[in-house]
């Protein structure tokens, strides 16, 4: 059984994301000037269709677990507008979406903490179905078939969560996300607060559930591995925007912005053999924070590509820390856009440009 | 048992430390032998439980009571880190052997400037003044390429991001050149693009200083990448132990080469499945009384020696690659790649 | 699949009672917790059974025995009305512990509620909340307790209100703190995730994970509440004679603590039971309650 069988891309998405912004802060404090803002997510827009598997992937100050927390409606964006299976979830009341909560759930990354530790599990699982008003009658019976499906025994449904391992409670808390049995899961980092043995486990149980039920899955992680196992498509997100996404295979196999090149240059791969031939991008500096973002292109600081089209001399450059970049990179913002419709990268520069410096694939093959 | 010609710079010989449970004593860290000779890197993998932490704050005389080591030793440069006085330890400790803790955010003490917590660690083995060590200070921060040092030696822990903080943290370890640093899950908590840089980091310094490098992980790929030699924990017990390529492309533990099975590999094809580990990491104070890696072994198949008698560390086909198992002959046999 | 070791079938749920009896074992493990509900229970059981165990009908005079000295007739003497302190004492349990239970009650329902609800709503709200309560805590609580008790009389329940509105805002500052600590936790973004209204994330999740800190509180506040009334009765604003109350009992043998000092003593003797009671039990409650919770609040709390 693969991951990756994917849905048909003719029908309609089933969420459709477009232009969200969020912006903390802001304003003016009481006395004195203005607050610092972070713009957490910065004029994003994705699609997902049914019974596919999305992979959000970025770092620190990326937005990724932001934009997760913006499909539900967790927090309200500042601007633009987020629809679900048809309906524009930001123009409703808060009331509305309560109920449509029912269709999006969503799985936390902390199995110790996102569980409330004095109910029992067989509560916790039940909730959900409780508070959208579901009879009585059948909810003990739900609840013992959602726990079968998630591979917990159905008889543990009256002890606690700390009575149980991380992976159980993980399963724990993706059996409450179930139980309403909802179109779209948000999972926000699921397994890598898990020991590596257990995420196999988690991971697997996640594809045959998908395959059961045909939900879509937003995938948000900072481990690519684990992003690329699960994904049919992949979005990598860089302070707030998205920078590159297509068809997983494209991105891994052929990436065309810097950091996406960079993020993979920087995991180390599992064989020693590998690792020895194999070359590394430099990435400079480290992330600046969401308050202040850089001009231009927002990667610019760290962008080895803009250092060397820079240095190649065709276009006209500018100072930039300690060297020279070229002028769009440091007054322009790239816009998502690419040679096809399905795989496109925010950046001013093909690929074309990194001849010099180039990620050598393995003899094994990336597919 | 180390493969250089020089002696190790590090031996741990037999370390065992409990802790008190409602049954009897709980081992923690069994019987555990591991050397890291001069200007290598010694990864240890192991997941939560596994023992790999504890082994090294045994060495080091960290051991949170009511824990306590009761066997074994760690021999660095000769003296035994066990058997020293507590003054001679400290002495020992920092200007000898150094270690990076996992998070760098609790590491650091909030109210103390970087500056003089790297200077607290120079003072406390060095007769330096004030005004000499925050010289030095300034330089360490420099080895450890945080840029702008004159300004930062005066800065508080808040003020650093978080890969800024793991270096600071090195930072304060090496400044007394140590012989050996042991370095805890030094890039959990980091971005991978930061993880990259600060692992670059630790390889340059060893390098230039011929430094022993102690590297506890449970990340594959930063051992695949760093490590001279890996040594694999499981229930507080070596499980494998050899070089870093041997261990990789030829496992001679089923633990091994279930965790290779186990994680998303970015060279493999992209969606086949993956094989879990079933059950659960064992709870140390219920161990069977033979393998503790049975319950969960594809390979033991229910054999009585795997449940009845605990194998030993012992060479395998080639002599510096040891494995725990009683039918690594197996796995040399048929191998899957990883 | 359960990480449990042990022999107990662990698939099938203990009955209610069985729980119950189970953690009360656990609970009573704790010395001072043990000591503390014991000497409560001693307590309650004497409030509930004084007038019949009492040797004598305490507020029956006899001027022919005033002032006698402890015999056997008499365990205690009596006081200058010929009444028998012994039965008076056990008689004033009843006051005592009607106070107790009473202030604790209103203070914990009250507090918790006004606390929760500023802690956990933040904003404008939260902050006219906390200069309340700053504002009620800077004000003698005695002389509340004064200005009520001219307003309405003395009574029991005038002592009951002013000692319940001294306390509910130091409840009330607690169960903030406490739901601070709650409200950032992913399982409260969980139940929120699941479509629940705020009144009741609040109300199934918070309180009652905000709940151990604040009983703790509460059992303080139940042995200042026997202190207050008996000061209170002590300068005769409290509860009326001839009802007997430790306080009056303590104002009453005052006079005559050079000659029959055990009246006053014994009284005073029975408050420092009752308070050292509270104490423990509150004391074993925080380490029993939630383990965690003594290592992060014990300090603070109080």
């Amino acid at each position: 059984m693969r991951w990756g069988e994917g849905p048909s891309t003719i029908q309609a998405p089933l969420l459709s994301v477009a232009s969200v912004s969020k912006i903390f802060g802001g304003g003016r404090a009481l006395f004195g000037g203005p607050r610092v803002a972070v713009r957490a997510v910065d004029g994003v827009s994705l699609d997902l269709c049914a019974g596919e598997t999305l992979g959000l992937v970025g770092e620190t100050g990326s937005g990724k677990s932001t934009l997760g927390r913006l499909v539900l409606r967790l927090i309200d964006p500042t601007s633009g507008r987020i629809t679900f299976a048809g309906e524009d979830l930001t123009a409703k009341s808060m009331a509305e979406v309560r109920r449509l909560r029912g269709s999006i759930q969503m799985v936390f990354q902390d199995p110790y903490g996102s569980l409330d530790p004095r109910m029992s599990v067989g509560a916790l699982i039940a909730e959900p179905m409780i508070v959208h008003g579901a009879p009585r009658a059948g909810i003990a019976g739900r609840v013992s078939e959602i726990m079968g499906l998630v591979g917990l025994d159905a008889r543990l449904a009256h002890r606690y969560p700390h009575q149980f391992s991380g992976g159980q409670r993980q399963r724990i808390g993706i059996a409450r996300a179930m139980a309403l049995s909802p179109k779209l899961l948000v999972l926000d980092e699921p397994v890598s607060a898990l020991d590596v043995s257990i995420q196999a486990q988690i991971l697997n149980l996640l594809r045959d559930i998908q395959k059961r039920t045909g939900m879509a899955y937003l995938f948000i992680a900072h481990d690519l591995a684990v992003v690329r196992h699960v994904s049919n498509r992949v979005a990598v997100m860089y302070l707030g925007r998205i920078v590159e996404t297509g068809p997983r295979d494209s991105i891994y196999g052929t990436p065309r912005h810097p950091y996406t090149k960079s993020l993979l240059s920087a995991v180390p791969l599992a064989s020693p053999a590998l690792e020895r031939t194999r070359s590394r991008i430099p990435v400079y500096g480290e992330i600046s924070s969401g308050t202040a973002v850089p001009s231009g292109c927002r990667f610019h600081p760290r962008c080895f590509r803009a250092r060397l089209v820079a240095a190649a001399g065709k276009v006209p450059t500018v100072a930039s820390g300690d060297g020279i970049i070229p002028a769009a990179c440091g007054q322009q913002d790239p816009k998502l856009e690419g040679p096809t419709a399905e795989h496109l990268a925010a950046c001013h520069f093909g690929p074309e440009h990194d001849d010099r410096i180039a990620t050598r694939q393995s003899a094994g093959g990336r597919s | 048992m180390t493969t250089s010609t020089t002696a190790p710079v590090l031996s741990i010989r037999g370390l065992t430390t409990t802790f008190p449970g409602p049954r009897g004593e709980i081992v923690i860290v069994d019987d555990v032998s591991l050397d890291v000779g001069r200007g290598e890197t010694l990864a240890v993998v192991g997941e939560s439980g596994s023992g790999k932490t504890m082994t090294f704050h045994s060495a080091l005389g960290l051991v949170p009571s009511p824990g306590r080591v009761v066997a074994g030793q760690v021999l660095l440069d000769g003296a035994d880190l066990l058997r020293l006085s507590p003054r001679e330890l400290r002495q020992r400790r920092g200007a000898e052997i150094a270690i990076v803790f996992q998070d760098p955010l609790t590491a650091l003490n909030p109210v103390f400037t970087i500056g003089d917590q790297i200077g607290e660690v120079l003072r406390a083995h060095t007769r330096l003044s004030r005004a000499a060590s925050r010289r030095r200070a300034i330089e360490t921060l420099e080895r450890v390429h945080i840029p702008d040092p004159h300004r930062r030696v005066d800065d508080f822990p808040h003020q650093f991001s978080g890969g800024m903080r793991q270096r600071a943290l090195i930072a304060m370890a090496i400044a007394l050149e140590p012989k050996i640093l042991v370095a805890d899950e030094p890039t959990t908590a980091l971005d991978v693009t930061v993880q990259a840089q600060v692992l670059e980091l630790l390889a340059g310094l060893k390098r230039e200083t011929g430094m022993g490098l102690v590297l506890i992980t449970h990340d594959l790929g930063v051992v695949a990448r760093h490590a001279n030699r890996v040594a694999v924990m499981y229930a507080g017990r070596v499980m494998e132990q050899g070089t870093a390529e041997r261990v990789f492309e030829n496992p001679r533990h089923p633990y091994t080469l279930s965790l290779f099975r186990s994680i998303p590999h970015l060279d493999t094809p992209a969606g086949i499945d993956l094989t879990p580990i079933e059950g659960v990491p064992p709870n140390p104070a219920l161990l069977p009384p033979g393998c503790a890696f049975e319950p969960r072994c594809f390979l033991a198949g229910g054999r009585d020696v795997c449940s009845a008698r605990r194998p030993a560390l012992t060479p395998s086909d080639v002599p510096e690659h040891l494995s725990r198992c009683w039918h690594w002959t197996e796995l040399a046999a048929d191998r899957s790649p990883s | 699949m359960s990480a449990e070791e042990g022999a107990t079938d662990l698939t099938v749920a203990p009955s209610a009672w069985r729980q119950l009896a189970g953690s009360l074992r656990d609970h009573l493990r704790h010395p001072g917790l043990a000591v503390g509900t014991g000497l409560l229970g001693v307590l309650f059981v004497v409030a509930l059974i004084a007038p019949w165990i009492a040797p004598y009908p305490p507020l029956k005079t006899n001027m022919s025995n005033t002032l006698a000295p402890i015999s056997g007739a008499h365990w205690l003497g009596t006081d200058q009305f010929g009444r028998d302190v012994l039965s008076r004492i056990l008689l004033g349990t009843q006051v005592s512990l009607q106070v107790a239970f009473a202030v604790v009650a209103l203070s914990l329902t009250a507090g918790t509620l006004i606390g929760a609800i500023a802690g956990f709503a933040g904003g404008w709200i939260e902050r006219i909340t906390l200069v309340i309560i700053d504002i009620l805590l800077a004000f003698p609580g005695f002389l509340f307790a004064l200005a009520l008790v001219a307003a309405r009389g003395s009574s029991l329940e005038s002592v009951i209100i002013a000692v319940a509105i001294a306390f509910t805002p130091r409840v009330a500052a607690v169960m903030r703190s406490v739901v601070l600590t709650i409200k950032p936790r992913p399982f409260i973004e969980s139940s929120r995730a699941i479509g629940m209204s705020e009144w009741r994330v609040l109300w199934r999740h918070v309180i009652p994970n905000a709940l151990p800190p604040v009983i703790v509180v509460a059992t303080v506040s139940a042995a200042t509440a026997i202190l207050a009334e008996a000061g209170l009765s002590f300068l005769g604003l409290g509860v009326q004679p001839p009802t007997p109350t430790w306080g009056n009992i303590i104002a009453d043998g005052n006079a005559l603590i050079t000659t029959n000092p055990w009246i006053s003593l014994s009284a005073g003797f029975c408050i420092a039971i009752a308070v050292i009671a509270f104490n423990l039990l509150g004391d074993g409650l925080r380490d029993t309650l939630d383990p965690q919770m003594k290592r992060q609040t014990g300090r603070g709390l109080l």
